[in-house]
């Protein structure tokens, strides 16, 4: 009996959810974007899809988080989204090489961008996004130019595995590979925040000595600021980061932090939800030749670190 | 120091001089403060999970309990601007409501705690997101509890407070534990439930203390991790953490059967777990193999201490058999 | 008789520091029931570990069928029809009869090599008609009770062609009638060519059903008694090298009110209401079968079960109780059956055991006096005769008898008014019972009241001054004048069948 009535309680429960969304489905046609983590960044990023949705009179936006950054749970949001019959999806992949035949399938079944973090193996229609390479080039010129009669530098990020990882990582070796600067190692944290910050202080101690310390994720140059200051260590080290956690940012108008490379995660989410719009309205004379498009890469250091900051905020109360 | 923890004890010095072998650093004051700090984080909640471990309970959902109480912490603290010394006993208040939770649902209710804190797990997880909007908080640039920052994160004479307040509690808890009636309760309870109730202890109240005692010294924990990271990401602050205090009271001793474990014990687990991740990255071993090289440690250290328990009680029962032979004539005859 | 197809001859086996068994003869004929009693501890256990080949001996023989080994192996003992019925039972509560009786060697289809449930059960039912059962192959053993379990044992035995089926304790659960039927079972056997040992310290049931007994002491044989010479007093003169005293020892001070239960409805027959008095100073027997609601009875008057209904009053004054805590508070202690789950905690010393009870009196504040603690414990362990290396040894290590004393230390440290006993001396060994029912008397005189719960008919009848007696969740009669107490008289009443002169009706 109280098996029955459970079973009943469920059931009832999956009818009003399945019958909310593909009520909410019918209204119009859903162009979703799903992240690779939870973060700051897609806060803004949310900014821009939701900003879309508002112009879009035709299709509603919607952001899905992938809370704990795992291919799994991103594979689940995606074959939800195609269950529900979305028409477009903009994905930043986390995991490009398994994920092929997951992603062919949505794109058979719906427009697919990628954003972010690319999967260039597959049918997406476009990529929207930083090239991660130019973006560590770009730090890794930062780095140089902050430290000009060479050194050690220690890379810190969350995983080697993420594609976005490696090209940044791949674009500072561009950069340093012959110079007088030498990069340690690259430590990695699984996205721990404390084991971020202890790897730092780990650092700090293993190599008194060391000269320079880049962030590659969001959260990672803010633990270097915090470690940086309690090991009393501002102004010996130099520090790199990227993207614009409010840490950074203070940090760099703190004098801790040299510079960070931000991207425009805004244009990410903005750009997407309008082309996947425009695709599907039958429009794709937008789609370069190598079906990338690229949103330039700003270095924020203590000359524009004011603005940038007033920017984001405007960004952010919308 | 009982001769379980005295191996351990052992061990973390073997472990040490090696990596102090290896690379100096080691040993360097600045070093050891950081290791201190991270002993002091790790160790307060570890004791609390010791302490459910011990009723043969289990507590997993205190990982969770740092994401919702931390971002609760933060908020109220940079966006409301409530003072400190309110917002101190808030989060370590909200730490006991839970615990109160899981001890009325694991007594009253008869639910296996296993399933009871995995919800929890969960629930303060989902609880957490929801809160924020998945959104990291952070201290950022508010001001305004500058004492309690230096409470939670400063240090005196080069020791770091986490670390002091974990010494505090683990003598507090040592005495509960080993010298109160508390204590002698929650160790019968969790060897052997119903002779306990049959004894008169109140063994509910008992189990439901030990689930409080967890919470609110993981409410206590989620203040200083969130001044250590600074800043909370909901969905993955304090992930997994409840696994290194397991790992630590079971390390140090603690059997998941209950009934068996000790302060030391904990304590001692606490600071080889974090030994052994200081020296993946003083040693340059790959940090990916960080939970592989913790793994194989917990794997060998409770192999080699169930080793010599079998030999401990394969002794006993040569002696028990010897003490029922070797009778002598009843002193009634 | 038949010619003995088992022999063993010589048998000695040496632990580490103790001789287990030395210079041991042991022969089995056919249709033999030879009946195997000593003190625990005595070596019994390790001469059917020998026959069970999980045990190799030292020195000896062991001849078969007129084969000769120094030692049986697992298989080789299965290979001789030889069975064992275990003291624990070891059947899966959650699988049928059948499925227990052919665990391990169930007839498989010839597809797929599923279970073959058909084959299974109709191999099983002829064994079950044997054993004259009232219950089926499909029957869920969870629901049968001990005594129907054992005969599950039993039957598996028989399905492994057992020649000789080994009985350790069979009757330490079972009641006065379920003893009977086991009995009338192991006559059967007999019929049929199957040889028992019979292990218990029940003499009478020896004495029932022994062609001849065989009694070990400390590793050696005592001696031997032919069918005629099985007798109580010789019996027990073997086991223990002397003479036992009469287990009656009269009270030594005039009885005076003590707890008195009106109406008392527990969780098991909440239909039915119990009156009983326990007067200070008496030994009161409380018998009957078991599931008569004796053990619910205890629990209820103890708190872990709080009565449904019912006035409970302690010296005149009526008193609650809803938990232990508040029995204990009383005086109102219990004593439980299963010593090892409810009495102690084993893995703790004998110094924390004795102490439970009573923790914050022995703390100053709220830490524990470690020296208040031993001063109690040693006291305690004097006055009860506990027999222990010190008292800080593990209880797990003693013996039945001794972790005995041990859960009476725990209640006699402390004020006790009313003192439960449930099964107190079973699995116990002849020598510790008897100073058992020296303390419950030495008790009882200095003015506590004993309600003693027994299933063992010797113990009711020779320790008791009235004896009460449960029928189906309420008192069916009191035997008051030590002149009335006759098993028949006990059995009659635990039946309910109409109770003689000599039985007072209890008030309804």
């Amino acid at each position: 009996m109280q098996r029955r009535h459970l079973m009943t309680a469920v059931s009832a429960v999956l009818a009003a959810t399945i019958g909310f969304g593909s009520a909410e489905a019918q209204d119009k046609p859903v162009l979703a974007f799903v992240t690779n983590a939870a973060a700051d960044f897609w806060t803004i990023g949310r900014a821009g899809v939701m900003a879309a949705g508002e112009e879009l009179d035709g299709y509603t936006t919607e952001m899905h988080i992938v809370s704990e950054a795992t291919a799994a749970e991103q594979r689940r949001i995606i074959d939800d989204l195609l269950t529900r019959g979305v028409a477009g999806i903009t994905v930043s992949v986390i995991d490009p090489a398994n994920s092929r035949d997951l992603l062919n399938r949505a794109a058979e079944q719906a427009v697919l961008f990628t954003s972010d973090s690319d999967a260039p193996d597959t049918d997406r229609m476009l990529y929207i996004g930083t090239d991660n390479v130019a973006a560590g080039e770009q730090a890794g010129e930062l780095i140089k130019a902050a430290l000009p009669d060479g050194g050690d530098v220690m890379l810190f990020v969350g995983t080697m595995g993420a594609a976005n990882a490696q090209e940044r990582v791949q674009g500072i070796r561009n950069v340093l590979e012959g110079g007088n600067v030498n990069i340690i190692d690259v430590r990695t944290d699984e996205v721990d925040f404390a084991r971020a910050k202890r790897n730092v202080e780990d650092t700090l101690t293993t190599y008194p000595d060391i000269d320079g310390l880049v962030g590659l994720w969001s959260y990672n140059t803010p633990q270097i600021v915090e470690a940086v200051r309690a090991a009393g260590k501002v102004g010996e080290v130099k520090v790199i980061g990227f993207d614009e956690d409010p840490v950074t940012l203070r940090g760099i108008a703190d004098g801790i932090v040299e510079a960070t490379v931000v991207q425009q995660p805004y244009e990410f989410g903005y750009q997407s939800m309008m082309l996947m719009a425009q695709a599907l309205d039958g429009d794709t004379s937008f789609i370069p030749e190598n079906e990338l498009m690229i949103v330039p890469t700003r270095v924020i250091d203590a000359s524009n670190v004011d603005d940038f900051r007033a920017e984001l905020q405007k960004l952010l109360a919308q | 120091m009982q001769k379980k923890d005295l191996g351990l004890f052992v061990l973390i010095l073997v472990v040490g001089a090696i990596t102090a072998f290896l690379n100096p650093v080691f040993l360097s004051p600045v070093n050891l403060g950081n290791m201190a700090n991270l002993v002091g984080l790790f160790g307060i909640f570890a004791i609390g999970i010791g302490v459910v471990i011990i009723t043969g309970g289990i507590d997993l959902s205190v990982g969770s309990m740092f994401a919702l109480i931390g971002v609760i912490f933060i908020d109220l603290m940079t966006n409301h601007g409530m003072a400190w010394q309110l917002v101190l006993p808030v989060a370590i208040g909200l730490g006991i409501c839970f615990g109160v939770i899981h001890g009325v649902l694991v007594t009253r209710f008869n639910m296996q705690p296993f399933v009871v804190t995995l919800c929890g797990l969960l629930i303060y997880r989902g609880a957490a997101r929801y809160y924020m909007n998945d959104a990291t908080i952070g201290f950022g640039y508010a001001g305004g509890f500058e004492t309690l920052e230096w409470l939670a994160a400063g240090r005196s004479f080069g020791v770091p407070h986490t670390f002091i307040a974990f010494v505090i509690v683990a003598i507090v808890m040592g005495i509960v534990l080993h010298r109160s009636v508390f204590g002698r309760y929650l160790f019968a309870v969790g060897k052997n439930e119903e002779a306990a109730r049959y004894s008169g202890i109140p063994t509910n109240l008992v189990i439901a203390a030990a689930y409080v005692i967890s919470g609110a010294l993981a409410g206590l924990s989620a203040v200083f991790l969130a001044f250590y990271t600074f800043s909370i990401q909901p969905s993955a602050h304090g992930s997994f953490y409840e696994l290194y205090g397991i790992a630590a009271a079971v390390l140090g001793g603690c059997s998941l059967r209950g009934g068996e474990g000790s302060i030391m014990g904990i304590a001692l687990g606490t600071v080889l777990l974090q030994v052994l991740q200081n020296l993946v990255n003083l040693l340059g071993i790959p940090t990916s193999l960080n939970f592989a090289v913790m793994g194989t440690v917990i794997l060998l250290g409770v192999l080699t201490d169930q080793q010599l328990q079998r030999r401990r009680a394969r002794l006993l029962a040569v002696k028990a058999h010897q003490a029922k032979t070797a009778r002598p004539q009843p002193a009634g005859a | 008789m038949s010619e003995p197809f088992l022999q063993l001859s010589g048998i000695g086996k040496t632990y580490p520091g103790v001789t287990a068994l030395a210079d041991v003869d042991l022969a089995v004929a056919p249709g033999e029931v030879v009946g195997l009693i000593g003190e625990n501890g005595a070596g019994k256990s390790t001469l059917m570990k020998i026959l069970g080949g999980v045990v190799a001996p030292d020195s000896g023989r062991i001849v078969i069928d007129g084969q000769t080994h120094d030692a049986l192996t697992v298989p080789q003992s299965l290979a001789a029809g030889i069975a064992f019925v275990h003291q624990e039972l070891n059947l899966f509560e959650n699988l049928d009869v059948a499925a227990n009786v052919f665990i391990g060697r169930e007839p498989r289809s010839p597809f797929l090599k599923l279970i073959d449930q058909r084959r299974l059960h109709a191999a099983v039912r002829p064994l079950l008609e044997r054993l004259k059962v009232d219950f089926t192959a499909e029957t869920q053993v969870a629901t049968l009770s001990i005594a129907q379990r054992q005969m599950v044992e039993i039957a598996k035995a028989l399905s492994l062609d057992a020649r000789l089926i080994i009985m350790d304790e069979p009757t330490s659960s079972l009641t006065v009638s379920e003893t009977e039927r086991l009995l009338g079972v192991i006559a059967e056997l007999k019929a049929q060519g199957v040889a028992v040992i019979y292990i218990t310290h029940r003499l009478n049931e020896v004495k029932a059903c022994a062609d001849r007994v065989v009694c070990l002491r400390d590793g050696v044989l005592a001696g031997k008694l032919a069918k005629a010479e099985i007798e109580h007093a010789a019996m027990i003169r073997l086991m223990i090298g002397r003479d036992l005293k009469a287990l009656y020892t009269p009270p030594g001070r005039a009885t005076s009110p003590g707890l008195e239960v009106s109406g008392l409805r527990t969780i098991l027959f909440p239909d039915r209401a119990v009156d009983l008095e326990v007067r200070r100073g008496e030994i009161l027997g409380l018998a009957g079968l078991i599931g008569s609601g004796r053990t619910e009875l205890a629990r209820a008057l103890f708190g872990i079960d709080p009565p449904l209904a019912g006035s409970i009053r302690l010296d005149g004054k009526a008193i609650t109780v809803n938990a232990p805590r508040q029995a204990i508070a009383q005086g109102i202690y219990l004593v439980p059956e299963d010593r090892k789950r409810s009495g102690l905690v084993l893995e703790f010393p004998v110094r924390v055991n004795v102490t439970l009870a009573d923790v914050l009196g022995h703390a100053r504040g709220w830490l524990i006096s470690a020296s208040r603690e031993t001063t109690t414990a040693e006291r305690q362990k004097q006055r009860l005769n506990i027999r222990a290396p010190s008292v800080e040894t593990e209880v797990i290590t003693l013996s039945g008898g001794n972790q005995q004393k041990v859960v009476l230390a725990k209640w006699l440290a402390m004020e006790p008014a009313v003192v439960i006993f449930d099964e107190p001396t079973r699995g116990i060994d002849v020598g510790a019972k008897s100073e058992i029912y020296a303390i419950l008397r030495q008790l009882a005189d200095a003015g506590v009241a004993i309600l003693m719960i027994s299933s063992d008919m010797e113990e009711v009848i020779g320790v008791s001054d009235r004896i009460a007696v449960m029928h189906e969740g309420r008192i069916s009669g009191i035997l008051s004048s030590r002149d009335s107490f006759t098993e028949t008289n006990v059995l009659e009443l635990a039946v309910n069948s109409p109770a003689q002169a000599a039985a007072q009706p209890a008030a309804a």
